[in-house]
């Protein structure tokens, strides 16, 4: 596999090419990210109305019918959040043309198709048509519904939104159910123009053929574009102050507990790697702290684990318990995080998370997707960091270097989604 | 031992499947260019087993969940605990129960040799006392408790609840915390040495390892076994579901359906073929580029989410459609009509393209991914199939194949729905 291919396209429109045969696919995907601010939700329904139609091809049914024809490319639509940047993901994977039965070149096709749902969609009287956002709204009106439908989605959500309640963090990256349901044809029309002029731009290629091409077509679509690229950063609290608590009751048989804690970084490169390897030891894999204690010695949950987000300088600890062991599975999870404070940690289980780490990095090579994810995640760094390189940098993390993040680390939120424990039927 | 080498040209993969002396088949595809590897030891028994076959040919009934139940202790032993020695290693282990199977599993990137080592090891290693079962009766029930309160979980075992009488299919995968209750460690060590035979298992790996790699591991790990593969029970089912619709209220924003069409089967088993034009002939009827979906979708009565599968294995078989829907009943109503206008007049065959290309191009994605590869080869092989099989089928199949699988499903006789819908007037 080459190196990646770093290349310019626009002002703050990059390209990132990654050539391999390894693959069965070609996939172009591209992210665009916008503050996290505004009219979010006329962002937020962008990417799924470019990914209905398109000029050519100017319904779901005739461009999922295109789709299929190049052997059931896929077309994939989503909205997160990359610290408090709003990032809007469109990406098409198709077979690569090794691989097709009559010989027809389908690659190229899915490149180009990417270019025209982004620069070419179906407008009526210069603007999107009423009739396709309306049905995209009642989409993301209930994708937002049905999502918060899976508690711990829901829990996890809840306490990042009592956590960061002043903090553009804390809003959702859908915007709110008012704000989606009087989105008018106009307001998304100037969130497309917003995201195409002024937000910062990554496309991430990776195929078996060269770039030139696709990189030639992007120029050439971003030459009309007339652009000034906006400014996004992330408010970083470093600690917390008095612990917030929130507690929602509702008829489910299982509790969810999610703790949110800031991790004292100043930016997201404070501390780095060693606070990955902390968060890591603490709730990662099943040699963490929080997996073979309280899981495992304990039998309180079937999971309990710790995320770290390292854009925004938080993480949080979930865990599915029986609603009665709130108090003591709290107590068990800072008793956890205090032992690796308190210098606790060993060096073999530090060169334990740092294997396991260094492992699951070397594999990102072995799939388009993961490794479209991994470039993607850089687009506001600018850089393209190799995952060979990330793996020497967790390398060199030293324990002190560990207990130090730790204890940096302060709970800010409790959100308890508490069950009645009662069975449900009718 | 035999060896043989599977091959697909225009795929560009190949495999080795060993009959290794100890009885457990191998199948190994390597894969040029990657850098880690992905290993699969897979014995065919699932939740569906819940009746262990007696020397004298009757059946003895052993609680629901027990398969799943045996994969969380089987991580156990005397001293480190297989996660414990993973962890000394790297590499990302896991494990998991189905209806008709139970794998344990590894990636890694490094010391493939000495993770296989582990993986082989620790299956053929149980150990079980009455205090390490207690303990985990404590972390099952609340995994258990988990999927109930999924509404998605719920539709679909609501909607086997409904279409079968009698199949094991129809119980949950982990059991109820009554009938683990009545798990022992007795009971552990009788169902693994009826099920964890290696000739009813196979190892499956994909990767950067090569099928040397993985012989000389398995010829210094493998311990020779009896040489008999465990019998599964043919449950008769009637052809009509137990019943017609199940509801259940759940603190849910979005209700959620499932419509199933059980299909009459007089054998356990189906053909590779079978199984293919059976997902086409879904596709083109409810495919993302199909009428049905743009009407239901036009209508507000589904979402993107929307689709439909072919649900099968030992002793059932069934079509779903299933989605969220703020009128379930009425989405349910479309599709029946639906399918009820193809069943009259064939499958278009535009839609019959546009279906075999997707499936085909699907099946040739699969291959980028290490996991995907070795769960195929595992299933398949269960299957008693060539992993190639289906795209050999795919590339020649016909519109008149699929219009002929057609007239043996979807009758609109044997449909059942499962719907949640939302809980003290939340909406």
């Amino acid at each position: 596999m080459a190196e990646p291919k770093l290349l310019t396209i626009a002002d703050g429109v990059q390209l990132v090419a990654v050539q391999t045969d390894t693959f069965k696919t070609c996939r172009i995907g591209v992210q665009i990210a916008l503050p996290l601010s505004g009219d979010i939700a006329a962002k937020a329904v962008l990417p799924y109305i470019l990914r209905r139609s398109c000029r050519r091809y100017p319904d779901f049914t005739s461009l999922n019918g295109h789709l299929d024809m190049l052997y059931g490319a896929t077309l994939g639509a989503s909205v997160s959040k990359l610290g408090e940047a709003q990032m809007l993901k469109l990406s098409i994977s198709s077979i690569d043309d090794r691989f097709v039965p009559d010989g027809e070149s389908v690659a190229a096709q899915a490149a180009e198709l990417l270019a025209q749902l982004l620069f070419e969609p179906k407008l009526e009287n210069g603007t999107f048509a009423l009739a396709d956002v309306e049905q995209e709204k009642r989409l993301l009106l209930e994708r937002m519904r049905s999502e918060d439908d899976d508690k711990r989605v829901y829990a996890r959500r809840r306490c990042e939104e009592v956590m960061c309640q002043s903090e553009p963090f804390g809003k959702n990256r859908y915007g709110t159910a008012d704000e989606i349901e009087s989105l008018t044809p106009e307001r998304v029309y100037a969130a497309w123009r917003e995201a195409l002029e002024t937000a910062v731009i990554r496309f991430v290629l990776v195929t078996s053929g060269e770039a030139d091409e696709v990189c030639a077509l992007l120029k050439t679509q971003f030459s009309a574009v007339s652009r000034r690229v906006c400014d996004i950063r992330t408010q970083f609290v470093q600690t917390a102050g008095a612990v917030r608590y929130e507690r929602e009751t509702q008829p489910l048989m299982q509790g969810t507990l999610v703790m949110g804690f800031r991790c004292g970084m100043k930016d997201e490169y404070d501390m780095d790697p060693a606070v990955s390897v902390m968060a890591d030891v603490f709730g990662g894999g099943t040699y963490s702290r929080l997996f073979s204690v309280v899981r495992e010695k304990m039998s309180l949950c079937y999971f309990c684990a710790a995320r770290l987000n390292r854009q925004k300088g938080v993480m949080l600890v979930f865990s599915g318990i029986e609603t009665e062991n709130e108090e003591k599975t709290r107590e068990a999870i800072l008793a956890q995080l205090r032992e690796i404070q308190d210098g606790a940690l060993t060096q073999e289980t530090l060169e334990t998370s740092v294997r396991s780490l260094c492992d699951t990095i070397r594999g990102y090579t072995d799939s388009p997707d993961v490794l479209c994810a991994w470039y993607g995640m850089q687009i506001l760094n600018g850089t393209a960091k190799t995952p060979a390189q990330r793996i020497s940098e967790i390398r060199a993390v030293t324990l002190p270097q560990v207990q130090s993040a730790a204890k940096a680390v302060t709970l800010d939120t409790v959100f308890m989604l508490a069950g009645t424990g009662e069975e449900h039927h009718d | 031992m035999t060896d043989k080498l599977y091959t697909d040209a225009l795929l560009g993969e190949s495999y080795r499947e060993i009959r290794h002396p100890s009885g457990l088949t191998i199948r190994v595809l390597h894969k040029d260019g990657y850098k880690s590897s992905y290993a699969l030891f897979a014995t065919k028994y699932g939740s569906i087993d819940t009746r262990i076959a007696q020397a004298d040919g009757s059946f003895r009934a052993i609680p629901e969940g027990t398969a799943h139940f045996l994969e969380h202790k089987l991580f156990e032993s005397e001293d480190l605990d297989a996660f414990e020695r993973f962890a000394k290693t790297g590499a990302n282990a896991n494990a998991f129960t189905s209806f008709d199977m139970t794998a344990y599993l590894f990636l890694c990137a490094d010391r493939f040799s000495e993770n296989l080592e582990i993986l082989l090891d620790f299956v053929q290693s149980p150990y079980f006392t009455e205090e390490t079962v207690r303990k985990e009766q404590g972390i099952i029930g609340q995994e258990i408790r988990m999927y109930r309160d999924s509404a998605e979980w719920e539709v679909e075992f609501n909607l086997l609840r409904a279409l079968y009488h009698h199949h094991p299919v129809r119980i949950d995968i982990a059991g109820t915390e009554q009938t683990i209750a009545q798990i022992s460690a007795d009971l552990l060590y009788d169902c693994y040495r009826n099920f964890y035979d290696l000739h009813n298992m196979v190892l499956t790996v994909a990767g950067k390892a090569t099928a040397e790699e993985v012989l000389a591991v398995a010829d210094k790990m493998l311990k020779p076994a009896s040489g008999k593969a465990a019998v599964r029970e043919f449950v008769a089912e009637p052809p009509t579901p137990a019943q017609r619709t199940i509801e259940e209220r759940m603190p849910v924003n979005v209700p959620q359906f499932a419509l199933g069409y059980k299909e009459a089967i007089v054998s356990p088993e189906r053909t590779e073929k079978d199984v293919l034009c059976a997902d086409i002939l879904l596709e083109a009827i409810a495919g993302r580029s199909s009428a049905l979906f743009k009407r239901l979708l036009d209508e507000g009565l589904i979402n993107t989410g929307f689709g439909a599968q072919y649900f099968h294995g030992f002793g059932y078989a069934n079509c779903e459609f299933s989605g969220e829907s703020a009128d379930p009943f009425r989405a349910a109503e479309e599709i029946r009509k639906a399918v009820a206008d193809v069943r009259k007049t064939g499958v278009d065959p535009a839609a019959f393209e546009r279906a075999r290309r997707k499936n085909y191009g699907r099946f040739v994605m699969q291959f980028n991914e290490v996991s995907s590869v070795a769960h195929a080869l595992a299933d398949s092989y269960f299957a008693g199939n060539d992993l190639f099989e289906s795209a050999r089928i795919c590339r020649e199949l016909t519109l008149g194949d699929v219009n002929a699988r057609l007239g043996e499903l979807l009758d609109d006789d044997t449909t059942a729905l499962s719907v949640i819908l939302p809980k003290d007037g939340k909406e």
